[in-house]
């Protein structure tokens, strides 16, 4: 399977940010920081099960629901 | 004048205090920030400083070097004070024993309960945080990440120093004095701010992987799965043994949309090394090669100056290591220049806050 990181992290980025753009780079810029680097995930990337743990741990930390992602 | 700044070389507490008092005259302050040298005692200059300004809030820390508009100083006091016409309000928290853990929940219910609104719903345009921390407590990665998790709102700071004895860091709140601690400051901003970010560095076509650290303590056993030291003078072209001597001219980046986050190397352990904050597992850092300091941050400043019109006030948080670099190649003037015209105070840190936990960089607060 494939491209799930992708859409993990345009649904956690976007819910946080609520689109604002200054905001989608800080929280780009804090994932970079907590080890997910969201520019090397594309539609096509595998399904890694490590980043998607640590995507799902950003998420709980943002406070961000995954549901239906 | 909204915002002014003070300083004084006075060698006592209660003389640079009365001189900043002096200086500062019938201004009205909501807040007072102040910077001084470990050379003062903590508990002595906190007090001091509450005690001349009683109808605000008093925050500083000690450092390692203090900065204010044209000149770069050693073993004094700098202070800038901001009225209500900058600040529509201030609430500060004292985070204890941050040395053990770290966690901002109480800190942030305050500021919730004192502003009546969540942490996650302050819009960042208004509020601003600053963060001032103990620098010698390897807490900030944590403490920004778990700022971090909580708001939107930027908390933007710098770790204390003590003039480079490495002994203890304070933070000063209200008269009081604390280490293994940190500040933080919730200001609702009416005249508008925004933040600066800058380091002097090329990015190198050079790439360390870090495949095996020790995270706590910001130690790297392995890059590119050889041992740090060999694979980094390697990839710097230097003999293992002169490694350590290229530390400050090519520290790591993490790139982060073409703009480093840098990573300073503090000193080779064996085959190790350790660094000024910490590097997470499987994280890509570029080597970085120091460019002109003086020449970035005016550049950064002529651009916030183009776009604000006017900067009314600046808090510069500026690494210890870049003014250690400015010393060594005799630019300390020439950069304490780059403010001349700006009110600006601020301090050499152990280390910068901004979005995480960074080094080799000027943080800075601008108010318009």
């Amino acid at each position: 399977m494939a491209g799930k990181i992708k859409k993990m992290i345009d649904h956690i980025i976007a819910k946080k940010s609520n689109n604002d753009s200054r905001l989608t780079s800080s929280l780009n810029a804090k994932m970079c920081l907590k080890g997910v680097i969201p520019k090397k995930y594309d539609a096509s990337s595998p399904d890694d099960p490590v980043i998607i743990d640590k995507l799902q741990n950003i998420a709980a930390e943002w406070g961000v629901s995954l549901a239906g992602v | 004048m909204n915002i002014i700044k003070a300083k004084s070389n006075n060698k006592t507490a209660k003389g640079s205090v009365e001189e900043i008092k002096g200086i500062f005259g019938e201004f009205e302050p909501r807040m007072v920030l102040f910077f001084a040298s470990s050379n003062y005692e903590p508990e002595d200059i906190s007090a001091a400083m509450k005690a001349a300004f009683p109808g605000c809030d008093v925050i500083g820390c000690s450092t390692a070097g203090e900065i204010i508009s044209g000149e770069m100083l050693k073993g004094s006091v700098v202070a800038m004070a901001f009225n209500s016409a900058v600040l529509n309000n201030v609430k500060i928290e004292v985070i204890e024993g941050i040395s053990e853990a770290v966690d901002v929940s109480d800190a942030f219910r305050s500021f919730e309960s004192f502003y009546g609104k969540k942490m996650d719903e302050m819009d960042f345009r208004q509020y601003l945080g600053m963060v001032l921390v103990d620098g010698l407590t390897c807490a900030e990665e944590s403490l920004m990440e778990n700022i971090g998790n909580k708001t939107n709102v930027f908390f933007v700071g710098g770790s204390a120093g003590d003039d480079l004895k490495f002994e203890a860091t304070h933070v000063f709140v209200n008269g009081k004095s604390y280490n293994k601690a940190a500040v933080l400051a919730l200001m609702d901003v009416k005249s508008g701010f925004d933040i600066i970010k800058t380091q002097s560095f090329k990015v190198l076509d050079k790439v360390l992987v870090a495949t095996k650290v020790n995270e706590s303590a910001r130690e790297i056993i392995e890059f590119n799965n050889e041992p740090a030291a060999v694979a980094y003078a390697n990839a710097l072209g230097v003999p293992v043994d002169e490694l350590s001597s290229h530390f400050m001219s090519n520290p790591l980046g993490l790139m982060i949309d073409d703009e480093p986050y840098v990573r300073s190397p503090q000193a080779v352990d064996g085959s190790n090394v350790k660094f000024y904050c910490s590097i997470l597992e499987g994280m890509e850092l570029s080597i970085l090669e120091s460019a002109n300091i003086v020449e970035e941050t005016a550049n950064a400043l002529q651009q916030k100056v183009e776009e604000f019109g006017k900067i009314s006030g600046l808090v510069n948080f500026n690494c210890i290591l870049r003014t250690l670099d400015l010393e060594s190649t005799g630019q300390s003037k020439e950069y304490a220049e780059v403010f001349n015209d700006i009110p600006t105070a601020g301090f050499s840190t152990y280390g910068e806050q901004y979005l995480g936990h960074i080094n080799q960089t000027a943080t800075m607060i601008v108010f318009k």
